[in-house]
């Protein structure tokens, strides 16, 4: 074994981000918006945390005539306005500007492409970046294509060092879109340098969910059909569409929300063990559930699934408008901001235990979690009149605003006599740890630059994905089931309370 | 900051740890009944750790009270915080017990402080103390401010107790000794006990710099190149070298590196061999520098020099040398110069300042019996005054320059900001993994052999 492949012995208990190798962020579309709101900042606060390695940089590409100069200038303003720590250091923007860099490309010239090389190939050289680029497509799908293959011509995605590519979702808006958009990425860059950016899977909580399940003994023999009797996943949020009216419009929860974030939580709360951590072992478990899960025949969504739409109320204390009174909202629009689904996932493991999936727009308040209901006890030993406030067992995996675990069973009330009701113990995240849990999209940056792809989307994970929804989406298109309407602040439509009603369970309050 | 609550704290002269228990689960109903949630029903208590600080005087007690509830605030815990006194002659304990909410979204957890001051023969019984007052279930870290007692039964008593044991090397009134003598925990103690050091944690920027330099592919060859390795450090005497012997020891431990020789000279120079790989000789030396951002025993430079395969390399980190700063605790530096490289002078000197604060704060409460009419010792504080508003000196922050280079090519520059941190946040950083640290123990070792053979 070469030296080059040993572990660095150096490295040993330091954090592995503290050591990645230093490489080149590309950034197409440096000067929109995705840029200058979430990258841009997130790179800077990693620089704050020391966490970028001597040698990094970033090369802004993007179709302004700009200078160095002038993008520094742009970037400055763009973090100072929206880094999510403040007041800004100014001994770390300084430092971080001066490894930024900015080339005018335009995607459609090959020649701006063979430029970018030739800077790219120069800034090797001095800052010691052995060839290794991240490509990051801060730009609208649309122009994947483009870039991918100017990439290819330019000869930019071969040679010494690594070469990944970070795209945004949606992947895709169907199950043909996405394949499509696979087969253009993939005709340059090998799966495993595909990073599929989805915020959600970088968060702290949904990684435990693997380590809850997995590294412990005692939950895993409990976690199936015989002693589970539902399981309930909620992706809340107070907010309405804000500014992306446009594109939510279009999209709409189910495409927006379900289909990734609430899909995956499902997966990894009802995949079966990984045999190791690592990125195709878990991508391969999360794949296989995906496609266990039992796809809706056109005539079962109208009684599965519920589709509503907020209108005008009252959200954390504030009047605010219903969603067709929203900016940029199509007239009469029947998008829904509200989905609530019935599934089961066809295997041994989960036989008969219903999931239930509800995400929406301007509900009560932001919430994430997944809430794993037992079944009863088999016999009532203390009677029914001592069991009366007695609810079954419950694990709740909170996933945000506040990350932790907690843990419902039944204890005696103390006084004569025996009454039980049931108790909580809690586990929190933060508290518990007594370090800050990284924010999820500078942690998503970093696994990238160390190569680590275990918290991005696969291209069959996504595709697995579609193929669950595309039928829904088609049968919502034809107004079956009919769109419901829910007052903003509220838990969504009659119909999805009924939708458990109709199972004899009701929905978790989170 | 805690507010408060009547009814809520006590605070007991004379007494009894049965009487302290007594108060902590009185206290403790208390607070579960005032925070009691929306139904009525008193709201689960929380608690991650128990806390253990023992400090040798009041000016250390409330550097511990400061730095254990800025934890507690965030993480719902138990602080214990002894002051120790056992060579005063009339024996007692006095005790105070808080319960206040910490911030927690949703969840009020309560943040629990027991102090206790313990005078005479009780206070070498430590474990004894403290043993009934912890929460079972939940690890157990005990914090030892000042030096501690190494090879007495009351340490060792204590450490059976507990899960970890923190020190600040960079503090200790006889640094080298007491470093030795920590390395010796290291090689002898229980593996499960783990052992932490705050002036390790604040050697990690120069580790991760170090480490990061050699981790591309296509460098691990340098590795086996490096021929000389140079550390800048503050102060003179065999104390001050103790931060800069952690990193060598680092470095010679991380890659099977075998001491040869070391010899000591004027100037607080220090020059070691090393072999490795069997053969080729690798050679640290340490030097004094005097810079007056730099307090004494801190690392100012570290350079790494060699040649691997043809190519020459050098990675340089150092403070920023255009910053100038105010040494930290140098209160009472000027009052007791050290005089020179003359380890007794250094130890003495940092003795007497430690004293006149310790004199300083007898005064203080003097003044108060005068002002007040109490009884000395009494008036200040009856219970101790908690201060958990961020005190985080802005002296501490620093900027590292890391310099790379690599054969011909010019040289690449890498500016970081290492920010201010106070005890709390570095303390927090070593109970992370509970102060398991296999990497420090080694580096320990591997630094008391060192600094033992010059």
């Amino acid at each position: 074994m070469s030296t080059a492949t040993q572990p660095n012995p150096l490295a040993e208990g330091l954090h592995d981000y503290r050591v990645a190798d230093p490489s080149i962020m590309v950034i197409f579309g440096a000067t929109g918006d995705l840029s200058s709101k979430k990258l841009l900042p997130a790179v800077y606060n990693l620089a704050k945390q020391r966490l970028l390695p001597a040698g990094f940089a970033v090369m802004g590409a993007a179709i302004d005539d700009l200078s160095d100069d002038a993008f520094r200038k742009r970037a400055a303003d763009a973090i100072s306005q929206h880094s999510r720590t403040q007041p800004i250091d100014q001994t770390v923007l300084h430092a971080f500007l001066s490894e930024a860099f900015y080339q005018k490309v335009d995607f459609g010239k090959p020649d701006d492409f063979k430029a970018l090389h030739r800077r790219l190939d120069e800034l090797d050289s001095s800052r010691h970046t052995a060839g290794n680029r991240i490509y990051y497509c801060a730009t609208p799908p649309p122009t994947y294509e483009t870039i991918v293959e100017q990439l290819k011509t330019a000869a930019m995605t071969t040679g010494p060092g690594f070469h990944r590519i970070v795209v945004e979702k949606p992947f895709g808006s169907d199950l043909k879109s996405a394949r499509e958009l696979n087969k253009i990425v993939q005709r340059v860059f090998h799966e495993d340098s595909v990073y599929r950016i989805d915020h959600y899977l970088g968060k702290e909580t949904v990684q435990n969910i693997l380590a809850f399940r997995f590294a412990n003994t005692i939950f895993e023999p409990v976690w199936n059909s015989n002693l589970i009797d539902s399981v309930q996943i909620t992706a809340a949020e107070e907010l309405g569409v804000e500014m992306r009216g446009a594109y939510y419009d279009k999209a709409g929860t189910l495409r927006d929300i379900v289909q990734n974030h609430a899909l995956q939580l499902l997966a990894l709360t009802a995949m079966e063990p990984p045999v190791a951590f690592d990125a195709n072992a878990v991508r391969d478990e999360k794949v296989k559930v995906l496609r266990a899960i039992r796809p809706l025949a056109e005539d079962e969504v109208a009684h599965a699934t519920v589709r509503g739409q907020y209108t005008k109320g009252w959200v954390l204390g504030e009047r605010v408008v219903g969603y067709r009174e929203e900016h940029a909202i199509a007239q009469g629009s029947l998008t829904e901001t509200f989905a609530a689904l019935r599934l089961f996932v066809d295997s041994w493991r989960w036989a008969g235990v219903p999931f239930y999936i509800r995400a929406g727009k301007r509900l009560p308040k932001r919430a994430t979690e997944i809430r794993i209901a037992f079944k009863r006890p088999p016999h009532l030993t203390f009677g029914r009149a001592a069991a009366a406030d007695l609810e079954p067992n419950a694990i709740t995996l909170r996933i945000q605003p506040e990350e932790g675990i907690s843990l419902r069973f039944g204890a005696k009330v103390p006084s004569a006599g025996i009454k039980l009701r049931s108790v909580t113990m809690d586990f929190d995240y933060a508290s518990s740890f007594l370090v800050e849990t990284p924010e999820a999209y500078e942690r998503l940056l970093l696994d990238c630059m160390i190569g680590d792809p275990t918290l991005f989307t696969r291209a069959d994970e996504v595709e697995a994905a579609w193929t669950l929804i595309d039928p829904i989406e088609a049968a919502w298109r034809d107004d079956r089931p009919q769109l419901q309407f829910y007052e903003a602040g509220t838990w969504g439509p009659p119909g999805a309370a009924k939708l458990l009603q109709a199972d004899g369970r009701e929905w978790h309050r989170p | 900051m805690p507010q408060a609550q009547p009814g809520l704290d006590w605070h007991g002269e004379d007494v009894t740890i049965a009487d302290v228990l007594s108060a902590l689960n009185r206290v403790r109903l208390g607070f579960a009944h005032a925070e009691a949630g929306d139904e009525g029903l008193p709201h689960p208590r929380n608690c991650v750790m128990t806390l253990v600080s023992v400090t040798p005087n009041s000016v250390e007690e409330t550097r511990a009270i400061l730095a254990s509830t800025a934890i507690a605030r965030q993480h719902p815990s138990l602080a214990i915080v002894v002051r120790d006194e056992p060579r005063v002659r009339a024996g007692r304990i006095d005790a105070s017990v808080m319960v206040h909410p910490v911030d927690q979204q949703n969840h009020p957890a309560p943040c629990e402080l027991v102090v206790l001051r313990v005078q005479g023969a009780a206070g070498s019984h430590l474990a004894g103390l403290v043993d009934p007052l912890l929460v079972s279930g939940v690890p157990v870290y005990m914090w030892w401010l000042g030096t501690p007692p190494f090879g007495s039964a009351e340490l060792n008593d204590s450490l059976r107790i507990c899960d970890a044991l923190v020190v600040d090397s960079s503090r200790f009134n006889r640094p080298y000794n007491a470093f030795l003598e920590l390395a010796e925990i290291a090689q002898k103690s229980h593996p499960h006990l783990g052992l932490g050091d705050l002036q390790w944690e604040r050697l990690a920027p120069w580790r991760e710099n170090t480490a990061q330099f050699f981790s591309p592919a296509e460098r691990r060859h340098l590795l086996s190149g490096v021929g000389e390795i140079g550390i800048d450090y503050a102060g003179e005497g065999r104390g001050n070298r103790v931060g800069a012997a952690l990193l060598a020891g680092w470095l010679a431990s991380s890659l099977g590196w075998k001491l040869q020789r070391a010899a000591g000279g004027g100037g607080g120079v220090v020059a070691a061999i090393y072999q490795a790989d069997g053969w080729r000789p690798v050679q640290i030396a340490f030097r004094s520098v005097t810079k007056g951002h730099v307090m004494p025993g801190e690392v100012s430079a570290l350079r790494i020099a060699g040649t691997s395969a043809g190519q020459s390399f050098t990675l340089t980190i150092q403070r920023d040398p255009e910053r100038a700063r105010r040494a930290p605790g140098a209160m009472f530096a000027d009052l007791h110069q050290s005089g020179g490289e003359d380890d007794a002078g250094i130890e003495l000197a940092q003795r007497r300042a430690a004293q006149h604060l310790i004199v300083q704060e007898q005064n203080r409460e003097a003044l108060h019996h005068t002002a007040t009419g109490e009884a000395p010792g009494e008036g200040i504080p009856s219970r101790p005054k908690v201060i958990v508003s961020e005190r985080r000196r802005a002296d501490t922050s620093d900027v590292l320059l890391t310099m790379i280079t690599i054969g011909d090519s010019e040289t690449l520059r890498h500016v970081q900001r290492v920010p201010p941190e106070d005890e709390a946040s570095i303390l927090q950083r070593v109970l992370f993994m509970g102060a398991r640290d296999k990497v420090f123990n080694r580096s320990l070792i591997a630094a008391a052999e060192l600094l033992r053979s010059i």
